[in-house]
């Protein structure tokens, strides 16, 4: 489903990672964790054509989205791909409910039903028509998980998404995030620094020097036991 | 003992947290910097400007006028010299200086220039003022100065009159005109006297020479030390006509008949540092908002509410003087340039001949350098109360932050009303203050009306019909979200727009309006083929075609009618400017004058006049009313009935339309100034001229006379009154150039700093799937919609504050009305160059941030 071959990224003369080669398969659930610097976000964006490449391709479902014309990644990832941030990212002017339609809208697809399942699969049914300010950031990031969902893209990119969440409530968003990508079927690679939402995932890859590992290592400084 | 915890001065804060930040957006906060430097440069450079030459004409007449306690003078031009035998011999009069004072014109090399003649009693008249004193030129007779053709002019007439600096052996001549006729005199030496052109002679060769003979213009008086004036006044009895004035009046006239101008000028100048205050506004609200999450952080921190104010007030305060000091600076070194370049005529044309030198006045300075730092104060007043209603947890969380809607929705409203009332306010000491405070009341209203018009304008989008449309068109939905949402930062940006296109909408209404009626006022005033003047400035007993010539002229082959007109100064009220009496044929006035209403029907018997609106406002003479009029120096002023107010857009200071029969009658003067002839048909106006040069060559005249006459056709004159008054309007021209400039620089910086701030929204969007070309379009379209809303505002605001500047601003400053005649293809163009540029503004600051760096910025804290 996600194809990374020989995937090269530079700073200048710093190179980030070199010769990274990735196979995900559709519906698999896949942790990336890693010291932080090692380029897992940028990796990330390179998956979704918002980085550029020094060298190989990423392609998804066989389409090489690297080497895609901006416009087309950008077509690409609105039908495609969904996102869940660490920082949530609602748009404050926007009701919950429009928040989590963007995606449809965006696609020229509104459609209010699919935003109400959504809502309803994270819990937050009633608070379509409330403004974010008025939501705890466990609800925020629910909001952000049925807003990469309700266009039932092939791939979920998940950066840290309870990074600014507490260990209870970061359970809680895991038990969505993993249960809807299921039931949607949907690919995901989720970059995380935390032990318990790796131990979710089907598959944990760590992200080093040398390149991608199998397996996080216990005693990873990186990998917390809560959180 | 615990000590009790230091608070970090205000001082401190400005350091270490304004400071970076000036540093940080340095361009941005500079060109705050040069609104207000440029600001109070204009102002100020204005005042010195003003200020300057007023002084110095001030001066200059008081040079003439010497250390008299009083002077004699007539209401009209000249009086009896028996009553200078009668005021010397007063025993309470210590000394009495006769004068004649001409006014008249000196050909230099074909060339008319204005030259004052002062005949004086060499003897006397040092005494009052030693600069006076004629010195004869080395190899001169010593005597010279009571020879009745010896001149003795000064500085600037020598160096207008193209004289040599140095003495040669033949004196050089002067030719001065009388009638139609040319004074020679033969220049003897100098005197010291500054000013205006000036040329002193001996009294008894000023009236055998220049037609004053057993006349004088006035009589300089020094009175007895303890003598009461009124008790010498009263045992003078003073002829009809002459009255006592103060030497300070002369000075008082030319300061009322300018102040009006200068004070528009003033106030056009100010235009610049209001605009200012709203650039100031926008950089530092853009700067707060740039500023949140640091402000929500400090005020985790500690930082109260209070204090942040207090941070963002002091930078707005050191933001103004700064800006004040350079302006001081700048304003001065314009004003210098100005009147070395301009010599302190700014286009008014109020202080002929004078040359001024700059005159710095720290009192003026501290008050200029104090509304500088009040416009960037009241320019930060928004942004600060911004910082301080933060609320610093929801601001740290990335969702807005800003306690409230700190917005009264009546503010407005409230102030748009108190504006229409200002305007109905009478002027006071003269002046249109209440209007002035119109207009402030009308644009700050309007300005505080822009949330509700933003959200009124986009109410129409949030209709049930008009969602669904909007959930087909994602960018507009998100555009007109996020403006309905942010209906405070779209005041923020299109303030400036609204500020800047509703001046330049009044000031455009305001002179089209005033354009179109001097067109429409000379179509009228100007009906002859051919207009013949003896003079330029053509008002003076000297300067006039004699009556065999205007007989001559009559009965020249090509000429169908004739029509003469007589011009005089009336003094009419000391402390006020004369007047001027127009005497002409007036079969039908509502035909023949641009009447501003119908007129009285004529009374029989009577001396029926019409008077300009000045007349009407400054004397109150209107339609009904009677008007003394001093006519003939030494006779009972006779009486006459306003029977009807005219347009006189030429005479500022009053003017006065009397039948020329009726002036005839009561004064005895058949002369002319002015003559306007109709062509019989196939004649032509060079022909016509041709015949009048011959006629003036038979009359004696000779080719120096010819020069003294001005042939206009209508065509001509009007060419002439609308290149000068375009001149004088050019000025606003820049001020609406600078105040769209400054306007849009607000636009530009709003949105440049709101696409920063939203880097994390638009990398949202850039993670959804939206192309950078949706991500213009869609700033551009919000750019579009918030332009659009400060163009409509703008335009309607610049109209009301047209009709305050059309209606109550002229009448009570100039006293005269005008119709309003808006120029609606240029307003309209005026306005899609607003939202064309605020556009393409918007569109140009989020091009700046490509697509992949704000894709970046999720990640980002701050």
């Amino acid at each position: 489903m996600l194809t990374l071959t020989d995937v090269t990224k530079r700073y200048g003369t710093h190179t980030l990672f070199s010769g990274l080669s990735l196979q995900v398969e559709p519906g698999e659930f896949v942790a990336l964790v890693g010291e932080s610097g090692m380029g897992k976000s940028t990796l990330l964006n390179c998956m979704a054509g918002l980085d550029t490449l020094d060298a190989g391709e990423v392609s998804i479902d066989g389409t090489p989205i690297s080497r895609l014309p901006e416009d087309a990644q950008a077509r690409f990832r609105r039908r495609h791909l969904g996102f869940i941030f660490q920082a949530f990212h609602v748009l404050p002017h926007l009701s919950v409910a429009d928040n989590v339609a963007l995606p449809l809208l965006l696609l020229g697809e509104p459609d209010a039903e699919r935003v109400a399942q959504a809502l309803a699969a994270v819990g937050l049914a009633a608070l379509g028509p409330r403004l974010p300010q008025t939501l705890s950031g466990g609800q925020l990031q629910r909001v952000a998980i049925a807003r990469a969902l309700v266009h039932r893209p092939r791939l979920i990119l998940a950066d840290e998404p309870t990074g600014n969440l507490d260990p209870s409530t970061a359970g809680q968003v895991m038990d969505v995030l993993v249960g809807q990508v299921h039931r949607h079927r949907a690919a995901c690679v989720l970059v995380t620094h935390s032990r318990s939402a790796a131990a979710r995932a089907d598959r944990v890859l760590r992200l080093t020097p040398r390149g991608i590992e199998a397996g996080p290592s216990t005693a990873d400084p990186a990998a917390p036991a809560h959180g | 003992m615990a000590e009790a915890p230091r608070e970090a001065s205000l001082w401190q804060h400005l350091r270490h947290l304004a400071w970076p930040e000036l540093r940080h957006q340095p361009w941005r906060n500079l060109t705050a910097l040069l609104a207000v430097v440029l600001g109070v440069a204009l102002a100020f450079s204005v005042h010195l400007i003003n200020e300057s030459a007023l002084s110095e004409f001030s001066a200059a007449v008081r040079g003439v006028n010497g250390q008299a306690d009083f002077e004699l003078r007539a209401q009209r031009e000249g009086f009896d010299e028996a009553l200078y035998d009668q005021v010397s011999h007063h025993p309470g009069i210590a000394l009495a200086s006769p004068v004649v004072d001409i006014e008249t014109l000196a050909m230099v090399d074909g060339q008319r220039v204005p030259v004052r003649v002062l005949g004086l009693d060499a003897l006397v008249a040092p005494q009052l003022n030693p600069d006076l004193l004629p010195r004869p030129d080395p190899g001169a007779d010593r005597l010279a100065l009571l020879q009745p053709d010896a001149a003795f002019p000064n500085d600037s007439a020598r160096q207008q009159l193209g004289l040599p600096g140095v003495p040669g052996d033949t004196p050089p001549t002067l030719a001065l005109q009388q009638g139609l006729e040319t004074v020679p005199l033969r220049v003897q030496g100098r005197v010291g006297l500054g000013g205006e052109p000036v040329v002193v002679m001996d009294i008894a060769g000023a009236q055998e020479r220049f037609g004053w003979l057993g006349r004088l213009s006035r009589i300089e008086v020094r009175l007895q030390p303890g003598a009461d004036r009124a008790q010498i006044l009263g045992a003078l009895a003073l002829p009809p006509g002459v009255r006592a004035v103060d030497p300070e009046e002369a000075a008082q006239r030319v300061s009322n008949l300018s102040r009006a101008y200068r004070v528009n000028l003033t106030v056009l100048a100010l235009v610049a540092l209001f605009t200012g205050s709203f650039l100031v506004f926008s950089v530092l609200s853009l700067s707060v908002a740039r500023r949140t999450a640091q402000f929500a952080l400090l005020g985790v921190l500690g930082l109260s509410a209070r204090e942040r104010l207090r941070l963002v007030l002091a930078e707005s305060a050191l933001l103004g003087l700064a800006g004040s000091l350079l302006g001081l600076g700048l304003g001065t070194a314009l004003a210098d340039a100005a009147l070395r370049l301009l010599a302190g005529d700014l286009g008014g044309g109020y202080f002929p001949g004078v040359t001024p030198t700059l005159r710095f006045s720290p009192w003026a300075a501290l008050l200029y350098g104090s509304l500088g730092v009040g416009a960037a104060l009241v320019g930060g007043w928004l942004p600060a109360r911004m910082a301080q209603g933060l609320a610093p947890a929801q601001a740290l969380k990335g969702l807005g932050g800003h306690g409230g809607d700190a917005h009264r929705p009546w503010a407005g409203p409230a102030l748009l009303g108190l504006g229409g009332l200002l305007a109905l306010s009478p002027p006071v000491g003269g002046m249109p203050l209440g209007a002035y405070l119109s207009v402030a009341c009308l644009l700050l209203g309007g300005i505080a009306c822009v949330p509700a018009g933003v959200a009124w304008l986009l109410g129409a989008a949030a209709g049930a019909r008009q969602a669904r449309w909007l959930q087909r068109h994602p960018l507009v939905l998100l555009a007109t979200a996020r403006a309905r949402h942010q209906r405070h930062t779209a005041t923020i940006a299109v303030a400036g727009v609204v500020a800047s296109l509703a001046l330049s909408v009044a000031l455009t209404v305001m002179v089209s309006s005033f354009r179109h009626a001097v067109v429409d006022w000379l179509d009228t005033v100007l009906p002859a083929d051919l207009y013949v003047r003896s003079s330029v400035s053509a008002a003076s007993d000297n300067v006039f075609l004699p009556p065999a010539l205007v007989q001559a002229v009559t009965q020249l082959p090509g000429v169908a009618r004739l029509e003469t007109q007589r011009v005089v100064h009336l003094q009419l009220d000391p402390a006020q400017p004369s007047v001027t009496l127009l005497a002409r044929p007036l079969p039908d006035p509502a035909r023949d004058l641009p009447l501003v209403a119908m007129p009285l029907p004529p009374l029989p018997g009577e001396v029926n006049v019409y008077v300009s609106e000045a007349m009407a406002s400054v004397y109150g003479a209107g339609p009904g009313t009677t008007l003394t009029l001093p006519l003939v120096p030494g006779r009972p002023p006779e009486q006459v009935q306003v029977r009807g107010v005219w347009r006189d857009y030429a005479r500022q200071s009053g003017s006065i339309m009397m039948a020329a029969a009726d002036f005839e009658r009561l004064t005895g003067d058949d002369r002319a100034n002015d003559l306007a002839l109709w062509l019989q048909p196939g004649a032509t106006a060079a022909e016509v001229q041709a015949g009048i040069r011959e006629a003036v060559r038979r009359s004696g005249g000779g080719e120096a006379a010819e020069a003294l006459l001005e042939f206009s056709s209508p065509g001509e004159i009007r060419a002439i009154s609308l290149r000068i008054f375009d001149r004088s309007f050019a000025v606003t021209y820049w001020l609406q150039a600078v105040a769209i400039a400054i306007g849009l620089f607000g636009v530009a910086a709003s949105f440049s700093a709101q696409v920063l701030a939203r880097r994390k929204e638009f990398g949202l969007l850039t993670h959804l799937g939206l192309t950078r070309r949706q991500i213009l379009a869609l700033v551009a379209g919000e750019g579009a919609v918030w332009s659009a809303t400060g163009a409509l505002l703008g335009w309607a605001l610049g109209l009301a504050v047209s009709v305050v500047l059309v209606k109550v601003v002229n009448p009570q400053s100039f006293h005269w009305t005008m119709d309003l005649a808006p120029p609606w293809p240029r307003l309209a163009l005026l306005c899609l160059m607003v939202l064309a540029a605020g556009t393409l503004t918007a569109w140009l600051s989020a091009w700046r941030v490509g697509a992949k760096d704000a894709a970046k910025s999720v990640k980002e804290d701050w």
